[in-house]
C-alpha cells in the first residue's frame, strides 16, 4: 500500500507514462499492425481469387476441348458453306458461275442479275447477305429444265429458288420461256 | 543490547524511493511490452511475407495458364458463333422448297388431251406455303371435264408429297377451236389453276429432275 502513496511529482510521471502507453498502443495498431494486417488479408483474398480463376481456367480449357470435338462437324460444313462464296464482289462472279452451269446442261443463253440485296433477319448471320438474283432462260426444254433445277438445288446448298415462271415460247413451242427468282445467302467479304 | 545506529538511511530511503519511481517502473512495463509488440509485428510481417510469396507463386502459375485460358476462351466463342451460324444455314437450307420434284409431278399429271401453256410458283414469305397458277387447254368431248381430271390428278399427286394441297380453278372456259387429238374433233377449254401447297420441310430431300416433259401448244 506504501507503494500506491504517490507524490504529485510520480503521478504526473504515471499519467505521462499512461499517455505514452495509449499513444504507443495507437500508433503500433494504426501504423505498424493494421496495415499489416491489411495486406495479408489483401494477399488471402488476391490468392484466393487466383486459385479460383486458375480452377476455372481449368475447367473453361476443358470445356474449349469438348467444343472444339463437338464442333468439328459443324466446323468442317462452315468451312465447306464459306466456300461457296468465293472472294470479290457477287455480281462479279455469280453470272458467270450461273451461266456456266445452265450451259453445261445444255441451256444456252441464260442471262443472270442482281435484283436486290439484303441482311438476313438471324442475328447469326450478322456476317451474310442474302443476294437476289433474277435467272432467264428464253428457251429452254421442260425436262432439261426440271434436271437443271434439280441439279442447281443440289449443287447450291445456299441458294433457294424463290419464283418459278415458265411460259411456252411462242415462237418454238417446244421449249419454254423461263424466269427464275433465287435468293442466296453469300458470306460478306 | 548493541546500539544499532543508522547514519544512511536518508541515502537508502532515496534509493528506495529511485526503486519505485513509478516512471522508471512504468518504462520497464512499456519497454516489456514493446518488445512483446515488437515480436508479434514480426510474426506477422514473417507470415505476410510468405503469404505473399504464395500469392506471387499463384500469380506466377495464372500467368503461365492465362494467354492458354484466353485463348481457349475466345475459340470457344468463335465455335459457337460458327456452331450457330452453322445451325441457322442448316435450317434454311433444309427448310427450302425444291422445285424439281414439284415440276417432275405436274408433268406426270399432265394428259396427252392437256396441255399446260404457263406456270407461275412462287414460294410465300415466312415459309407459309407454296402458290402455284397453271394455265393451259384441255381438249375432249367434254374438255372442262379433262380439266378437272388435271386438277384431280394434280391433288392426288401432290397430296402425297405435300401438306395442305388445294387446287382451285381460277379459270374454266370453253373455246371455240376444234383440235384434232389422235384424228379425233375435240372441243376444247382454257383452264387457270390456282395451287396452294405446304411443303413438308421435315421430308426435304435431294431435288430428283422430272421424267417427263409437258407439252405445250
Amino acid at each position: 500500500m506504501k507503494f500506491l502513496k504517490l507524490n504529485k511529482d510520480q503521478t504526473q510521471k504515471l499519467f505521462l507514462s499512461l499517455i505514452g502507453f495509449i499513444a504507443l498502443i495507437y500508433v503500433y495498431f494504426t501504423f505498424f499492425l493494421g496495415p499489416l494486417q491489411r495486406s495479408r488479408d489483401n494477399a488471402l483474398k488476391s490468392i484466393e481469387e487466383t486459385h479460383e480463376k486458375i480452377a476455372s481456367s481449368k475447367t473453361e480449357m476443358s470445356k474449349a476441348t469438348r467444343l472444339e470435338d463437338q464442333a468439328k462437324t459443324a466446323t468442317t460444313q462452315f468451312a465447306a458453306l464459306r466456300a461457296l462464296s468465293p472472294e470479290g464482289a457477287p455480281i462479279a462472279w455469280f453470272p458467270p458461275r450461273i451461266k456456266s452451269f445452265f450451259a453445261n446442261q445444255q441451256i444456252d443463253k441464260v442471262t443472270a442479275r442482281m435484283e436486290t440485296s439484303s441482311q438476313p433477319k438471324e442475328k447469326e448471320l450478322a456476317t451474310w447477305s442474302t443476294y437476289n438474283w433474277v435467272i432467264q432462260m428464253p428457251q429452254a426444254d421442260y425436262s432439261t429444265l426440271g434436271k437443271t433445277v434439280a441439279a442447281l438445288e443440289n449443287s447450291e446448298p445456299l441458294l433457294s429458288v424463290m419464283k418459278v415462271s415458265i411460259h411456252a415460247a411462242i415462237e418454238d413451242p417446244e421449249f419454254q420461256q423461263v424466269t427464275l427468282t433465287a435468293a442466296m445467302l453469300l458470306e460478306k467479304r | 543490547m548493541a546500539l544499532n545506529l543508522n547514519f544512511l538511511h536518508e541515502e537508502i530511503e532515496q534509493q528506495r524511493q529511485r526503486q519505485r519511481d513509478p516512471l522508471k517502473i512504468g518504462m520497464m512495463v512499456l519497454t516489456m511490452i514493446g518488445v512483446g509488440m515488437f515480436l508479434y509485428y514480426m510474426w506477422n510481417a514473417y507470415q505476410t511475407l510468405e503469404i505473399k510469396s504464395r500469392l506471387n507463386a499463384a500469380q506466377a502459375d495464372w500467368a503461365k495458364v492465362e494467354p492458354k485460358v484466353t485463348a481457349a476462351k475466345k475459340r470457344a466463342a468463335e465455335l459457337n458463333s460458327i456452331i450457330g451460324t452453322t445451325k441457322v444455314l442448316n435450317d434454311m437450307m433444309e427448310s427450302r422448297f425444291y422445285w424439281a420434284p414439284l415440276l417432275e409431278q405436274v408433268a406426270k399429271c399432265v394428259a396427252p388431251n392437256t396441255q399446260l401453256t404457263s406456270l407461275e410458283g412462287s414460294v410465300l414469305d415466312d415459309k407459309k406455303g407454296v402458290s402455284i397458277v397453271i394455265e393451259g387447254t384441255a381438249a375432249g368431248r367434254e374438255p372442262r371435264a379433262a380439266a378437272e381430271d388435271l386438277r384431280q390428278m394434280l391433288l392426288e399427286q401432290l397430296g402425297q408429297t405435300y401438306k395442305d394441297v388445294k387446287i382451285e380453278f381460277k379459270a374454266l372456259e370453253d373455246l371455240d377451236t376444234i383440235v384434232a387429238v389422235s384424228g379425233t374433233n375435240m372441243a376444247m377449254a382454257r383452264y387457270s389453276l390456282v395451287i396452294t401447297l405446304n411443303p413438308d420441310t421435315g421430308k426435304a430431300t435431294a431435288a430428283p429432275a422430272p421424267v417427263r416433259a409437258v407439252k405445250t401448244p
